[in-house]
């Protein structure tokens, strides 16, 4: 006993060096499991306060490039406002007279949210936005930014939420292209920050540098058309099925200071409606 | 430790802390070379500390940035680790006439190559288990590389010019 003693108190440096970077690496590889726990990331309360902080010292100098992003955005509003009023004609140019339902038509809801934290040249890029639960927002929704789609929200505290960006090695978005509507998926590969890879697109189907790259119709939490980023290059996979599309992302995300989380209403209507059909089929 | 001088380092210690997160974290070179400069947090605590006072407070430090940073983990156990190790690499820089146990652990006292060699090799070791864990992926490697030594050299060259305003 008084060896072990003994051993223990001259060895202590170690033991407690080798306690620590298991209890380290046990955090690392376990706790993004879990996303209420909320305590030890930019959604606790006070670190978040923190970022808010040294965050409204940087924005001054940020105004004019907001306002530039504002400005667009309301002009591209207002083309869609001019559009709709077009098509609201009795017959619609396609010669369908399809109407959506009114709640269908509304299902999305938007919230205005401010970032207070970002990262883009991380291998894993998180933003963390000053919107939470009491908001109505929870884990699952959507978020774009006025110039294209920015990512999915993984964790809310009450007040703030973590957002995992178009820039995470876990994430990819049902996309197509809007030229032809040839369906496929947008990943990161981690290297660049404003190119993203598109992949699951036949080789035989047509695709053009500068072809606009936008979210698929099937997606639960993006409405459609949101555009994700423009074709930069296009090569050929080495398996040669696919082509392997390089997208300049729309969206800079190192000046991020506006997003609209997106909540679909009809989500789980959908799921669940979807979910009864499979089991049908068996 | 000697209660006449734990306050100066007790304020040293959050100085780096809080340089990192409201400063330093915005800097990023070219998207490749980033700033960790709390790593000087560990790095200039005084040489008679013990090594069980140094591997704690690593762990602290790093946990601390990793609350920031999203990556809950990976700083602490690349702080850990440099802390560990800080013993031996000063062992291994040893000057010829070896250390003397008041002197103070900074350039003025230390001399420019070996201040710049030591920070070096503790940061890049930081950097290297730092982005090895994020990534997690070997084929990797290569952009690895690149985002360890850049950010390394950037890191090394904020903490010795910091020295530079050091009034001892």
């Amino acid at each position: 006993m008084y060896q072990l003693i003994q051993f223990i108190s001259r060895k202590r440096a170690f033991i407690l060096f080798a306690l620590l970077e298991v209890l380290s690496l046990w955090f690392f590889y376990s706790v993004n499991n879990y996303p209420s726990a909320v305590m030890f990331n930019t959604t606790n309360y006070y670190a978040a306060k923190a970022l808010d902080i040294s965050n409204s010292i940087v924005e001054y100098s940020n105004l004019r490039k907001v306002n530039d992003d504002l400005s667009d955005e309301n002009k591209h509003l207002y083309e869609i406002v001019e559009k709709l009023q077009a098509q609201q004609s009795p017959v619609s140019q396609s010669g369908f007279n399809y109407k959506a339902d009114s709640a269908v038509a509304a299902r999305f809801k938007f919230t205005v949210a401010k970032v207070t934290n970002l990262s883009v040249a991380q291998f894993n890029n998180y933003i963390t936005i000053d919107k939470g639960t009491a908001d109505g927002l929870s884990p699952g929704m959507g978020v774009i930014s006025s110039t294209g789609v920015v990512g999915k929200i993984k964790s809310c505290s009450e007040h703030y939420s973590r957002i995992i960006s178009i820039l995470h090695s876990e994430y990819t978005v049902s996309a197509k292209v809007k030229s032809n509507n040839e369906i496929g998926s947008v990943k990161w590969d981690g290297k660049n920050p404003s190119i993203v890879e598109m992949t699951d697109v036949s080789r035989y189907k047509n695709v053009r540098v500068k072809d606009t790259i936008m979210t698929s119709d099937f997606n639960y939490v993006f409405p459609s058309n949101i555009v994700i980023g423009y074709v930069s290059k296009v090569g050929l996979k080495p398996d040669q099925t696919f082509h392997d599309i390089k997208v300049k992302l729309a969206t800079d995300f190192s000046t991020l200071s506006y997003v609209y989380v997106i909540n679909n209403k009809l989500e789980k209507e959908q799921k669940a409606l979807e979910s009864t059909d499979s089991e049908v089929k068996k | 430790m000697t209660p006449r001088n734990i306050f100066p380092q007790i304020l040293t210690f959050i100085f780096y802390l809080l340089l990192q997160i409201f400063f330093v974290r915005q800097l990023v070179f070219l998207n490749h070379a980033f700033c960790f400069v709390y790593v000087a947090t560990v790095i200039l605590l005084p040489f008679d500390i013990s090594r069980v006072q140094l591997v704690f407070l690593g762990f602290i430090a790093g946990m601390f940035i990793d609350i920031f940073y999203n990556t809950i983990g990976a700083n602490a156990a690349a702080m850990t680790f440099i802390a560990y190790i800080r013993t031996p690499i000063l062992a291994l820089l040893v000057p010829q006439r070896g250390y003397d146990e008041r002197q103070v652990l900074s350039l003025k006292s230390m001399g420019l190559s070996w201040f710049v060699s030591y920070v070096m090799i503790l940061t890049f070791v930081h950097h290297f288990i730092l982005f090895s864990l994020e990534a997690s992926d070997f084929g990797l490697i290569l952009p690895i590389l690149v985002k360890v030594i850049a950010s390394t050299i950037f890191t090394t060259l904020v903490i010795v010019i910091i020295q530079f305003f050091r009034k001892d």
